[in-house]
């Protein structure tokens, strides 16, 4: 990239780091359709039974939900493919994608992970030009992969030139602060309650982000189980707010 | 067959087992046709239960655990169309880990077209200050199948163990020609997570699972709904795998009702698997 000569038009060639930043602010907005406020990724269920109820409930849940599920899970994938996409490694992508499939066992949870991929590839291919992006939608066009969120996320990442930190970090805040936004309307909690959950959540996210740093495709690790089975159970309830 | 003592003497000296088991399928009926065992594991000979023409071994132990450094291998191979159950004669207990060995387990499976094969059923048990890491790794064929049952304990319960081991990590990846159809690990370290939280593992202390991989699942209606029943202290969920696969996961304090459903259900794929 060349500092001097930024062409503004085009995202992949803005140097400027501020500008980036925004860049980065823009896909996780809320407002950007990834779907991500249609998944609750089997909470819905613990809601619906009670066991999440109040703001202390959710704080410790979305805890759970950083250091026993996103830094054994999705983190790793995530980290695992920035490094495979900044060594261009298509073949070891593509398999690591398949094993990000295979890994999730409930099936609710693994389609709403395809599908929010599948959304941010629609909404950012037309507005970003990116090889990278676009070969893996071609993938995804020839059924050679599914299209796994923190997968797809990590190859716009390392695109826009984020280090790994900062890609690991975005990622786990925006997949917790999406579940604290969709249980404050669930539950239902006051505005004011889920801005102290997400305020009292940061530090965990960042400790959580640091954590993932250190582990590999080999710390992968399901024992998240109890959020596994609301995942399985969660087609059964008897109304829903989410599809997952 | 040796009877497996429950006080078995821990063994000195660092022990690597091996049972590598081949089998074919010979004018209708399943043979075990090679069989290397390096102690202390060790397989008992083909049995033809009622009279059929699919084969059950047992897979025997004789050390009575795992101590700090010990490591069993299992190489299993079915040939086509053959049909096979290995059933595991004890769990597979897990001493204290000294000078920070782990102990593991390795297995290997592969299935050719046409073969099933029934594992029936793993168990572990990581003893206090246990260190313990496994890996079965499985390939199939599109038109081969596979029932894999398997409980976790969190320590000998009897001894109000529970979680008190320092490593447990077990994977099972399950591939159907090139597609990873499965990929499931837990690393279960007690010091270092929040396992008791709502969403971990809870207030539960046993981990069941039961794959079940075939081509007979498609299209078939298959309805497990009045076989698994929800407690307060048990509790199941269902899930499709991408393919011909089904995994009925288990959270549980009841373990005589964790075994009796793994059972029933067992029976139940088993007779999905026979229709023709």
């Amino acid at each position: 990239m060349n500092k001097r000569n930024v062409d503004l038009s085009s995202p992949s060639s803005t140097g400027d780091i501020s500008t980036n930043l925004l860049y980065l602010m823009h896909i996780h907005d809320s407002a950007f359709p990834i779907g991500s406020y249609t998944h609750s990724f089997g909470m819905e269920t613990y809601i619906q039974s009670d066991h999440i109820r109040t703001k202390q409930d959710l704080f410790d849940f979305c805890s759970m939900y950083v250091h026993e599920n996103l830094v054994y899970t999705d983190a790793i994938f995530v980290k695992e493919a920035f490094e495979k996409v900044q060594a261009s490694d298509w073949d070891g992508l593509i398999r690591l994608e398949n094993i990000c499939d295979a890994s999730k066992n409930a099936e609710e949870t693994r389609v709403a992970s395809r599908m929010m991929g599948k959304q941010f590839l629609q909404a950012i291919l037309p507005v970003f030009e990116s090889e990278s992006l676009l070969r893996w939608k071609q993938l995804l066009d020839n059924k050679a992969i599914k299209g796994h969120f923190p997968i797809t996320y990590s190859i716009y990442a390392v695109e826009m030139g984020y280090d790994l930190f900062t890609t690991m970090l975005t990622f786990i805040y925006s997949s917790t602060v999406g579940l604290v936004h969709n249980a404050v309307r669930a539950i239902p909690l006051g505005q004011k309650a889920g801005i102290q959950v997400i305020h009292q959540l940061i530090p965990e996210i960042s400790y959580g982000a640091k954590n993932a740093m250190d582990k590999q495709l080999k710390d992968l690790s399901n024992h998240a189980v109890g959020l596994e089975l609301s995942s399985m159970q969660h087609k059964f309830l008897q109304s829903r707010l989410f599809i997952s | 067959m040796q009877p497996l003592v429950n006080n078995a003497k821990i063994p000195l000296s660092k022990s690597n087992g091996k049972l590598d088991l081949s089998f074919e399928q010979k004018r209708g009926k399943t043979m075990m046709v090679d069989c290397y065992q390096h102690p202390p594991l060790k397989a008992s000979r083909g049995l033809y239960l009622d009279g059929s023409s699919h084969v059950t071994v047992y897979l025997m132990e004789s050390s009575g655990g795992l101590v700090a450094g010990d490591r069993n291998d299992f190489n299993i191979q079915v040939g086509q169309g053959a049909n096979v159950t290995l059933r595991p004669q004890s769990a597979t207990k897990v001493y204290p880990a000294f000078n920070n060995q782990p102990s593991s387990q390795q297995i290997s499976i592969n299935l050719e077209a046409g073969a099933e094969l029934e594992w029936d059923h793993e168990e572990v048990i990581p003893f206090k200050d246990a260190s313990f890491e496994s890996k079965t790794s499985i390939q199939m064929t599109p038109s081969s199948s596979l029932l894999w049952g398997e409980i976790l304990y969190p320590g000998r319960e009897k001894r109000g163990e529970s979680f008190v081991f320092d490593k447990c990590q077990t994977h099972l990846e399950i591939w159907v020609d090139h597609h990873c159809i499965a990929y499931d690990t837990l690393h279960l370290k007690p010091s270092e997570q929040n396992l008791k939280k709502l969403g971990a593992l809870e207030t539960y202390n046993f981990i069941g699972s039961l794959w079940f991989i075939s081509p007979k699942l498609e299209g078939n209606d298959w309805n497990v709904d009045g076989l698994l029943e929800q407690h307060d202290n048990h509790k199941s969920g269902v899930s499709t795998l991408n393919g011909n696969g089904i995994l009925i996961r288990w959270l549980s304090n009841r373990l005589p009702l964790l075994k009796k459903e793994l059972e029933n259900l067992s029976n139940y794929f088993k007779e999905i698997e026979n229709t023709v």
